[in-house]
């Protein structure tokens, strides 16, 4: 399918700050893309970049294949990561507003605002200011604002941050319900629970520049690493691999390794159960947590 | 999209309770002034008067009836009976400024003054004659058309008087205006920019619209909501007049209305666009005093001038080089054009040049304003500003 999105080689520097050196990520319609990185690593800088906020100095930006510009940037949704909303505008008219200088017409930009008002849940608050809510509600309307145009591209940075659980369901029902009509949906983060249960692919950036991009499952292959976890029946025997020490941090009657993924499995299972008597046995790539401290060299 | 953005403005500062308060605050000023002028006591020009009479069967009943008369609008007669052996003692206590005592004699305390002298002995000599009439046979109405008072006009060679007078008032409720809107409504202008850009909602705004176009847009909405608030009380002030006071509005005043507020509405857009350019400029609600010492100083200057202009020397040099100013000409030109000291091609000069900076302001405005936002979002200052007007 062709790229909704596409970010190449973009590079941009605040006086002697460089925010942005070389990033590159792409993504296809109906696809939700995770983009990873450390604080500070220019994800937002990238985002403002995509939504035109900041002027960047290099690179292209194209929005389903052409490159990307005020009108076309209508058909993006953007939740900043420092939400911002008109404090003593009423929840439906400022969902409205919003709609409306996306350039929806006024009763259309009504409607939208109705039915996203209900959809996260806000009916009750439809005519209160927004200063009257709680931050949880308000992060609520900054979602319904990011929609209420009915956006072909999501780009939501940091939007799972500081949300109590049941919005953190709320918003990735709503994420993946948008991918599923055909939205493509770009989110960043730097907390990593979520992400694989959200998303098939991420990209990770450090220092400004993409490091690797692919799907949670290939990048967790890729890994020259694999955990090795054995639970024994009893006391753990004195086993390891050649050459390889148990990770201190391992709990009684089981043993954890990290082995290079070269090494062959059925060899080691073998030798393990020669050793002792093994209730268990896990042998598996790294988690993404592993992946991305891993890439970002930490 | 202007439009959208200056339909926010209006509704959203039109619902806070201050603008209200401050709006019905004014409307009242300006309804409840002429009222209030009208019933103040002594605010009409009539001179109190108090004139002494002893009683006598010849004339003070007579004169009593004929005084009010002959003294006419411009005095407030207060006629006092009194003893013929207390007068002196009551002039000197100040009881009243001037006796009359069967003779008849006028008893003054000192000194005497000929003008309310010679308005008593016509007064008497009305009594009389009513007295005369009588005894000739005449009936009152008869002596009515006999003494039917002549109608008489006045004019002058040199345009002056109470036409100008109404003309120069207007343009000193104008120039109170102009001095006071642009500063009130500036501000609003200033403090709705600084709070988008605190509030970080600027984000969510400019991912759909132009900064130039948000910008404009407020503009528009708070140059309309001064405009509204600016027709009320002008409204209210005009109806509470016309209600409260007889005098004829001269066709001059009528001439100048257009002019006037043609000045108020090119200053208040011009310092909108200013203040808001000002707001522009900084991220901090903090900075914003400093920042906005310069666009105060035009503002003090043309009101200062302009005073002076409206009352005293119209033509100082000082006031007619700050009528060609664009940012001080809004206060100055309506006053001297009230006073006849501009040509009406110079008038036409001055009306221009505020047309063509307010236009050069609203781009100027546009452009630091996508600057500062899209390059860091940090402050910049008024030298960087120069460069940008001379790049755009
Ligand atoms: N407006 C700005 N002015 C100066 N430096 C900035 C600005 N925005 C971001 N930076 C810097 O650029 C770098 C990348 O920031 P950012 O894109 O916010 O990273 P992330 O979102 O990944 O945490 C940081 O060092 C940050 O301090
Ligand atoms: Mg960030």
């Amino acid at each position: 399918m062709a790229d909704r999105l596409v970010v190449e080689q973009l590079h941009k520097r605040f006086d002697d700050i460089v925010a942005v050196d070389g990033v590159d990520l792409r993504i296809e319609p109906g696809e939700i893309l995770g983009f990873l990185g450390p604080n500070g690593a220019g994800k937002s800088t990238t985002m403002r970049s995509i939504l035109g906020l900041v002027a960047y100095d290099s690179g292209s930006i194209t929005l389903d294949g052409e490159p990307i510009g005020p009108t076309s940037r209508r058909s993006i949704g953007y939740m900043p990561q420092e939400r911002g909303l008109y404090m003593r505008m009423k929840v439906h008219e400022h969902i409205a507003y919003i709609g409306r200088l996306a350039g929806l017409d006024s009763a259309t930009a009504n409607d939208r605002a109705n039915r996203w008002v209900e959809r996260v849940g806000l009916v009750e608050r439809r005519d209160d200011l927004i200063q009257e809510l709680s931050t949880g509600n308000q992060q609520r309307v900054q979602l319904a604002v990011s929609l209420v145009h009915e956006p072909s591209l999501l780009v939501l940075d940091e939007p799972f941050a500081g949300l109590d659980p049941v919005a953190v369901a709320t918003l990735s029902d709503v994420m993946v319900e948008q991918m599923e009509s055909g939205v493509s949906v770009i989110f960043s983060s730097h907390q990593l629970e979520l992400v694989q249960d959200l998303t098939d692919r991420v990209t990770i950036i450090a220092a400004g520049r993409t490091r690797v991009t692919g799907t949670v499952t290939d990048l967790r292959n890729s890994s020259p690493d694999r955990n090795l976890e054995i639970v024994w029946q009893g006391e753990a025997p004195h086993w390891q691999p050649p050459d390889i020490a148990p990770l201190p941090d391992s709990p009684a009657g089981v043993s954890r390794f990290v082995v290079p993924s070269a090494t062959n499995s059925a060899d080691l299972i073998a030798s393990a159960s020669q050793a002792g008597s093994i209730a268990s046995i896990r042998y598996e790539p790294p988690s993404l947590d592993q992946v991305f401290l891993e890439v970002v060299g930490q | 999209m202007i439009w959208e953005v200056a339909k926010r403005e209006i509704t959203i500062r039109s619902r806070t309770k201050s603008y209200r308060i401050i709006t019905a605050f004014i409307l009242l000023l300006a309804i409840a002034g002429p009222i209030a002028v009208k019933l103040w006591p002594g605010s009409d020009d009539a001179r109190e008067l108090a004139i002494g009479v002893v009683q006598d069967e010849n004339f003070s009943a007579d004169f009593e009836a004929t005084a009010p008369l002959v003294f006419g609008n411009d005095y407030d007669l207060d006629i006092v009976p009194v003893e013929q052996s207390e007068v002196d003692e009551l002039l000197a206590q100040d009881a009243f400024e001037v006796a009359v005592e069967p003779g008849p004699t006028l008893v003054w305390k000192s000194s005497a003054e000929p003008e309310v002298g010679l308005l008593i002995g016509a007064s008497l000599q009305q009594s009389a004659l009513v007295g005369r009439a009588g005894e000739q046979g005449m009936t009152p109405t008869e002596l009515g058309e006999l003494l039917a008072p002549i109608d008489l006009g006045e004019r002058f060679v040199e345009d002056q008087g109470e036409t100008s007078d109404i003309v120069i008032t207007m343009a000193f409720i104008g120039l109170l205006m102009a001095f006071a809107m642009p500063q009130v409504f500036g501000q609003l202008a200033m403090m709705s920019v600084i709070e988008e850009k605190a509030s970080r909602v600027i984000e969510v705004l400019l991912s759909h619209i132009r900064p130039r176009t948000l910008l404009a847009g407020k503009v528009v909405g708070i140059s309309l909501l001064s405009v509204a608030q600016m027709v009320l009380v002008c409204g209210g002030m005009l109806a509470s007049l016309l209600l409260t006071t007889d005098v004829d509005i001269p066709n001059s005043a009528y001439l100048f209305l257009p002019v006037l507020v043609i000045c108020l509405l090119l200053g208040l857009v011009l310092y909108i666009t200013l203040f808001s350019l000002v707001g522009s400029l900084i991220s901090r609600q903090e900075d914003a005093a400093q920042v906005m010492m310069p666009v105060f100083l035009p503002i003090m200057g043309g009101y200062f001038v302009g005073t002076n202009a409206a009352f005293g020397n119209a033509s100082s040099l000082l006031a007619r080089i700050l009528t060609y100013v664009p940012f001080t000409a809004p206060m100055l030109l309506p006053v001297r054009v009230a006073r006849d000291a501009v040509s009406t091609p110079m008038m036409l000069v001055s009306l221009a040049g505020m047309a063509l900076t307010v236009v050069l302001l609203i781009r100027l405005a546009g452009r630091a304003y996508e600057f500062t936002l899209l390059r860091t979002g940090s402050r910049i200052g008024w030298g960087e500003l120069v460069q940008l007007l001379r790049s755009s």
